[in-house]
């Protein structure tokens, strides 16, 4: 019997990965979270905040053997900046501290963004997890770098431990909420006028099932997950029927102020990304890690703006 | 295509080819209707726009000599490209939403340049074997419909072709490029082309450059010529030089490129050689650090010399300001210049231009990390050798214009 626990149990990717382990045999599964689960699933739940100690005092009595740690989403608009800050960095101080003392645990799974990339005028086209990281812009980047460098230390210090981070392109689908996908899917979306970013994208169907890899075949590492290919903003928008609402900057970040305070708020860090672009090298996934995302980015806008069935179920 | 051809094609083939001629009413027209239609537009022996010179528009310094032989030259291309793809057979190519591709394959391949996977990123095949204003309309519509993958760095072989078939105007009617030496391009694997800097205004060389190796050489592979990062801040330009082909200059980008055996166009001079006035035309200014010449040992890529005659004097510079560079900085401090070239020209000039390749320098250690003072001799040795030649081509002319 393994026993497995996942933190960010409230997100629709957590909720959906617990469904999908309960599912197969010889697994419990503890789901942890500091808000309520949007998905439904029969596991027992704590809801805990990850940067109190009764949260380690669980862990200890859990005692698993594989620790999924999903709840690294950016909820400075949930909580605040410094809320939201405190609770992931103090957060995984005391998750992976916890892992340290626990010596049944063999692997974690670290959900990281590809956000800890930044986006800027001088980062490179191609990002690769061995290329030197940039000057930190947005606090959300720092708070990734900072759980990254965590998880490293902990299998540095203990042996029985083996990580696994995996680096996401942002998650686009037909039922994922989260404001990047909100933003692309507004009737007319603004842009930066002259500005036309590379993006890649991952679907949700195939975020869950990275996890899943991961957690079945404990390969070491980091690595970057985005579906084949990258995308000009344009022609996102083009595929999904949208139609772009070119804006000059202050313009632009007025509309994203206003469209903020109807429900989407758009990161930092995203925003960063509207302007210059972030595509990553996946080589790794594919070679190392042996993960072959099913849709690609094209395939998942396609699915995304609901113009075709993702084929999952055929 | 004849009846019995046209009946072997599926209704959606026949409709995208009545879309490409623009037939009225298809929509509403069944297969065989189509057929009828089709054969009745497409009997005839199409004549070939070139076949027939149109009128020609003079240019204000270019004689007309000179214009019958870039016509010449210009059909030569065009017979060139023409053997690349096959008439005869379409692309069968289906999107996930239901849209044949319809355009000619590839010659030895089963679909287009813009679906087959060999070189797609490396070797531009006209995407409908030729180029010319009719095909635009077949072109910005994969444009619009995004039926096909950007590379990596962001390549969009749509936009690439356009930009191929506008800028070929001005290489061959109005610089009316010579070349030499292409045989010094590999014709498989990676290079890197090191060339001398300059322009002023706008990067003509880097331009030219392109056009020279997809004009001249003997498979069209396209130069990935890279860009500072001023092209990553400035509006329009930003994605522009990316679809174009054009990759931003940083090693990671570089050896990425080179690692999938790309040619790599290199200017080391950077800014310093872009602005220089007029009197310092053609004396060839430090190439930097020597980092290319680092990065061709690490990847083990042979370097081609490239001497460039034409450019500094498009836009001749009667002088380079640094105050004109404060007022942008202070206007926009996102901005990193350090000089502005003035010139009295707004149109560029009728210069007659040289590229001369020169023969390739193979790396030393392939794999090692040369030390400091090795990289800064090899790089002094590139620039003395694309100087001379310089130097040579200037002798050997009259004036710019003849």
């Amino acid at each position: 019997m393994r026993r497995i626990l996942v933190t960010g149990a409230a997100t629709r990717t957590g909720g959906r990965l617990i469904q999908n382990l309960e599912r197969t045999l010889d697994t419990r599964v503890f789901a942890v979270d500091d808000l309520d689960p949007v998905e439904e699933f029969s596991s027992p739940f704590e809801r805990l905040s990850l940067d109190q100690l009764s949260f380690a005092r669980f862990l200890l009595d859990v005692k698993p053997h594989t620790v999924v740690h999903l709840q690294t989403v950016d909820r400075s608009a949930l909580h605040g900046a410094t809320r939201a800050h405190e609770e992931s960095t103090v957060g995984a101080q005391a998750l992976f501290g916890a892992i340290g003392r626990c010596t049944t645990i063999r692997h974690v799974v670290v959900k990281s963004d590809g956000a800890i990339y930044g986006a800027g005028p001088r980062s490179p086209s191609i990002l690769s997890t061995d290329s030197k990281q940039r000057r930190s812009s947005s606090r959300y980047q720092r708070d990734l770098e900072q759980m990254e460098t965590f998880v490293r230390d902990v299998a540095e210090r203990h042996d029985h431990v083996d990580y696994t981070i995996l680096r996401l392109a942002p998650i686009f689908g037909p039922t994922i909420r989260n404001p990047l996908s909100a933003y692309l899917t507004l009737p007319g979306v603004p842009t930066l006028l002259g500005f036309d970013p590379r993006m890649q994208l991952i679907s949700e169907r195939d975020a869950l099932d990275v996890f899943l890899h991961a957690i079945d075949n404990p390969v070491p590492g980091t690595f970057n997950v985005a579906g084949k290919g990258q995308l000009y903003l344009s022609r996102i928008l083009r595929l999904g029927r949208r139609v772009p609402q070119p804006l000059p900057k202050r313009a632009f970040h007025a509309a994203l102020r206003g469209i903020a305070r109807s429900g989407i708020p758009l990161e930092k860090h995203t925003i960063a990304m509207l302007k210059h672009g972030r595509v990553m090298d996946t080589s790794g996934m594919q070679d190392t890690l042996g993960f072959y995302p099913f849709l690609s980015c094209r395939q998942t806008t396609m699915v995304a703006y609901g113009r075709v069935s993702d084929g999952f179920d055929q | 295509m004849n009846y019995d051809e046209l009946s072997l094609l599926r209704k959606p083939e026949l409709l995208n080819r009545a879309r490409e001629i623009g037939l009225r009413g298809r929509s509403k027209m069944t297969k065989a209707e189509l057929i009828e239609a089709l054969v009745d537009v497409e009997g005839g022996e199409e004549a070939s726009s070139l076949d027939e010179p149109g009128p020609m528009i003079p240019i204000p310094g270019v004689s007309l000599e000179d214009r019958v032989e870039a016509r010449g030259r210009r059909i030569d291309l065009y017979d060139r490209l023409a053997d690349l793809v096959d008439q005869e057979k379409l692309c069968r190519w289906r999107s996930i939403e239901g849209h044949v591709c319809g355009l000619p394959v590839v010659r030895g391949e089963e679909a287009c340049a813009l679906h087959c996977d060999r070189d797609r990123y490396d070797t531009a095949i006209p995407i409908t074997g030729r180029l010319g204003f009719d095909t635009w309309p077949t072109l910005l519509r994969h444009l619009h419909l995004a039926t096909y993958d950007i590379d990596a760095i962001g390549l969009d072989p749509v936009v690439h072709e356009m930009a191929w078939h506008m800028l070929n105007g001005i290489y061959y009617d109005y610089f009316r490029v010579e070349v030499e030496g292409i045989e010094n391009i590999p014709m498989d694997g990676p290079a890197m082309i090191v060339a001398n800097h300059g322009g002023a205004a706008l990067p003509y060389d880097a331009a030219m450059l392109a056009l020279a190796v997809l004009n001249e050489a003997p498979r069209p592979r396209r130069v990935r010529v890279s860009a500072t990062e001023i092209f990553n801040m400035l509006p329009w330009v930003s994605h522009m030089y990316r679809k174009v082909g054009a990759v931003y200059a940083t090693h990671e980008d570089a050896r990425h490129l080179l690692e999938r055996g790309a040619l790599l166009g290199v200017f080391p001079e950077g800014e310093s050689g872009f602005m220089k006035p007029v009197w310092q035309a053609y004396h060839v200014q430090r190439f930097g650090r020597g980092g290319f010449v680092q990065l061709a040992e690490q990847t083990g890529t042979p370097i081609v010399p490239v001497a460039i005659l034409g450019a500094e004097e498009v836009h001749p510079a009667v002088a380079v300001s640094k105050r004109l560079a404060q007022l942008v900085r202070f206007i926009f401090p996102q901005q990193r210049v350090e000089e502005i070239a003035v010139f009295l020209n707004p149109v560029p000039l009728p210069v007659r231009w040289r590229i001369r390749f020169l023969p390739p320098v193979m790396p030393e250690n392939p794999g090692v990390e040369p030390d400091p003072l090795r990289m800064l001799e090899r790089s002094e040795d590139i620039r003395r050798s694309v100087q001379t030649t310089l130097d040579t081509l200037l002798a050997a002319r009259g004036t710019a214009f003849s």
